[in-house]
């Protein structure tokens, strides 16, 4: 019942730990972009040292600013590089390993913890998420196992990780739903939601990786988002956002 | 030594016979389900460590609060649904996070030790519990099964201290701060360190960020 310790010679150089779902080893041999806060501990080899460093502050800055296209994401990722075992894990979700050949790949922003340097990253124009293209290998966290599907296909918002090579999903919101929305009085608070009324819609022929739970992170660049959309309103538009945050605001007191 | 038991990765089963041997001492609050002629009394002030340990825990904020398990019959002990490492103490001394400890034989001390000077915004290794004697220990792994690295002189590691959650052995703890490990934390913690460990043991981390 006792673990068998491991060490750089046992460890995995790019697997998940044994009988562990929940963190992984990967022995760094370039560059590998990681998400901050994602690594649990690090063996460096050969006396030498693992250097971690602000995508900001990089010594490979025209590497960073070809394979990084995102502003938004670059204070949350770290490049690291040097020799030895680095060990992941994200608060207790499923790590799994993706190889991606000349494609492209969509992936929740909370759920990529990292990504080497044959993958460029972009954003999606769905917020939220991360494009990878190219050819490499990433790592993904998920609620549970990751279920995978094919269009066409509807899925639940909370319960998607990504989608592959397929088109990026419509909103799509529930006949019956529609139909009372339009049949209520505007802006009439609606007393009938189910919960999932509001689905993506996937067409085309690809992948859609799905969780196991709906379980949602609090991802701050949503704020981020919305506060850099904000910049671009007029006053009227302004006190009109003032108006919903506050009535939001009042109903959380409540 | 007979007793203990799991019966899954996350509940930890102790037969008691009665004997001043099989009595333990473990998290208060712990215990989710037992059979038999038990008793759970608090330990009192210091986990049962003693006057000088509880005000060392007061001072230090590693504190440790323990119930003392006595009697006849079968104990089952869980907390937050963590996965339960069990270590054999044969002399060694384990240092462990507090709040990570889910029981220990009757027979160990504890105590709290300083192991470093540097700042530390959460104080997460900067003052460790230590169990010392011979018995057994659990400890609770939050996020997935527990990681055992065995450290050597030609290789050092390096952890995160919000997973940290013990080491045994002869190691040195040293912490660094450079400014790397700084951009490598999560803008919601504050931690501006990690744990260097150097020397012969094995050091114990969980896959999650305390």
């Amino acid at each position: 019942m006792s673990t068998q310790p491991l060490d750089p010679q046992t460890l995995p150089d790019h697997d998940n730990l044994p009988d562990n779902a929940y963190a992984y080893c990967v022995r760094l041999t370039g560059p590998l972009f990681m998400q901050t806060g994602r690594m649990i501990a690090y063996y460096p080899s050969g006396g030498g040292t693992i250097r971690f460093e602000p995508l900001t502050a990089t010594s490979m800055s025209s590497m960073v600013a070809s394979h990084f296209s995102s502003p938004l994401y670059s204070r949350d990722w770290v490049v690291a590089n040097g020799q030895g075992h680095v060990i992941l894990g994200d608060r207790g979700y499923d790590i799994n390993s993706y190889d991606l050949d000349d494609g492209n790949l969509t992936v929740r922003a909370a759920n990529l913890l990292a990504f080497d340097a044959g993958l460029e990253l972009k954003e999606s124009i769905i917020p939220g998420f991360l494009t990878l293209l190219g050819t490499g290998k990433f790592l993904a966290s998920s609620s549970g196992p990751v279920i995978f599907v094919e269009p066409p296909v509807r899925v639940d918002p909370e319960a998607l990780v990504g989608w592959a090579d397929c088109p990026a999903p419509a909103q799509h919101f529930d006949a019956g739903w529609m139909g009372h929305f339009l049949g209520a009085a505007r802006g009439a608070v609606l007393g009938t939601r189910s919960g999932e009324e509001r689905q993506y819609d996937f067409t085309g022929a690809g992948t859609v990786l799905l969780q196991s739970s709906e379980r949602m992170l609090e991802d701050p660049h949503v704020v981020r988002r919305l506060e850099g959309e904000v910049r671009s309103l007029g006053v009227n538009q302004l006190t009109h956002l003032q108006g919903v945050v506050n009535a939001q605001l009042q109903q959380h007191r409540q | 030594m007979a007793g203990w038991r799991l019966e899954s990765p996350r509940v930890l089963v102790v037969d008691l016979d009665g004997s001043k041997g099989s009595a333990v001492r473990a998290a208060t609050g712990s215990m989710v389900a037992y059979e038999g002629d038990v008793s759970f009394k608090n330990a009192g002030m210091g986990g049962g460590g003693g006057l000088r340990a509880a005000l060392k825990q007061r001072v230090t904020g590693e504190s440790l609060n323990l119930m003392e398990v006595t009697g006849r019959g079968t104990v089952h002990f869980a907390v937050g649904a963590g996965y339960v490492l069990v270590l054999d103490l044969a002399g060694d001394v384990l240092k462990a996070e507090s709040e990570g400890l889910l029981a220990l034989s009757d027979s160990l001390r504890t105590d709290v030790t300083f192991t470093g000077l540097q700042g530390a915004s959460s104080g997460q290794g900067l003052f460790t519990t230590t169990v010392t004697g011979h018995g057994q220990v659990a400890l609770i792994s939050l996020g997935g099964p527990p990681i055992a690295l065995r450290v050597s002189p030609a290789t050092p590691l390096v952890v995160d201290p919000d997973s940290y959650i013990g080491s045994v052995g002869r190691l040195q703890q040293s912490f660094v701060t450079d400014v790397s490990w700084r951009n490598l934390i999560g803008e919601s913690s504050g931690e501006a360190f990690s744990l260097r460990f150097e020397g012969d043991g094995v050091v114990y981390i969980q896959p999650e960020e305390r």
